[in-house]
């Protein structure tokens, strides 16, 4: 159990209890520590509980789970298992080049919940069409994809920075005018699933 | 010692809304997806803040009786 987690539940816990405390024998109140005891019960620690309980909830939404909770990702998910080391983040994923339990947002940090104020709107209208609305056929980022996501384990890495092939294009990769995927271009391919060999069956 | 019966019952009501509030937002601690970040938002920590909102306003529009109730 994360801290956050942890420190959210044993506070629901304790509030729990003094609130019921309070509504047995509303008469406490009448006397000094009862209203301090009504004050810690009914506002501080509530709203400190809520606090805490928003920060586990972002943390979840790092998690792998969270984004392959939704039908339309399973196959996003599946390509982490692809059995070739052309997919990109089927060889990180596989290699622990990211982390298993949070491979999608260590490769997509500004989506949803950890975007500007658009993409939070748009983690709300994901959810909508999830369940309301009509699910594309074929979805795709709403922006080029940032060659900070690479960058940001890549840069300064001596594979990386020696490379050959990266040296003279270093400046145009750190100003985004080349693409890193222009090059390392077998992502995904979920379209491509049924006919490639998996590492393991099952769900990352 | 009493407490006014309105005092009384609009603090039971708080800590109600409030314990409801918890609950729901523990529940949501045990499932991962994106609804479960909705209905803590919207559920969970609505019923808290209405509790919250509820119990300042019955502190801060309580005037007790002359005898001390």
């Amino acid at each position: 159990m994360q801290p956050a987690t942890a420190g959210f539940v044993a506070i629901v816990l304790v509030t729990i209890a003094l609130i019921s405390l309070l509504v047995l024998r509303p008469s406490l109140v009448a006397a000094r520590g009862g209203r301090i005891l009504g004050f810690l019960c009914l506002f501080v620690l509530p709203l400190l509980a809520t606090g805490l309980g928003t920060a586990a909830q972002v943390e979840h939404s790092k998690s792998t789970q969270f984004c392959l909770s939704c039908h339309v990702m399973e196959p996003y998910g599946k390509s982490l298992m692809v059995d070739d080391a052309a997919y990109v983040p089927a060889r990180h994923f596989q290699n622990n080049r990211v982390p298993r339990d949070e491979a999608c947002f260590t490769c997509h940090t500004n989506y949803t919940l950890f975007g500007d104020a658009k993409a939070k709107l748009r983690g709300l209208r994901h959810v909508y069409v999830n369940y309301i609305g009509t699910i594309p056929k074929q979805i795709k980022l709403y922006d080029p994809y940032n060659n900070r996501e690479c960058l940001h384990c890549h840069g300064g890495a001596r594979s990386f920075e020696e490379s050959e092939l990266h040296q003279p294009i270093r400046e145009d990769l750190a100003r985004n005018t080349t693409s890193c995927l222009e090059c390392h271009d077998k992502i995904h391919d979920v379209h491509n699933l049924a006919n490639v060999k998996l590492w393991k069956e099952g769900k990352p | 010692m009493t407490v006014a019966p309105v005092l009384s019952r609009r603090l039971k009501l708080a800590g109600i809304l409030v314990a409801l509030g918890l609950i729901v937002e523990a529940l949501t601690m045990f499932w991962r997806h994106p609804t479960a970040f909705l209905v803590f938002l919207f559920l969970g920590a609505l019923l808290v803040v209405a509790g919250v909102l509820l119990y300042l306003l019955t502190i801060a529009t309580y005037a007790p009786s002359p005898d001390g109730a």
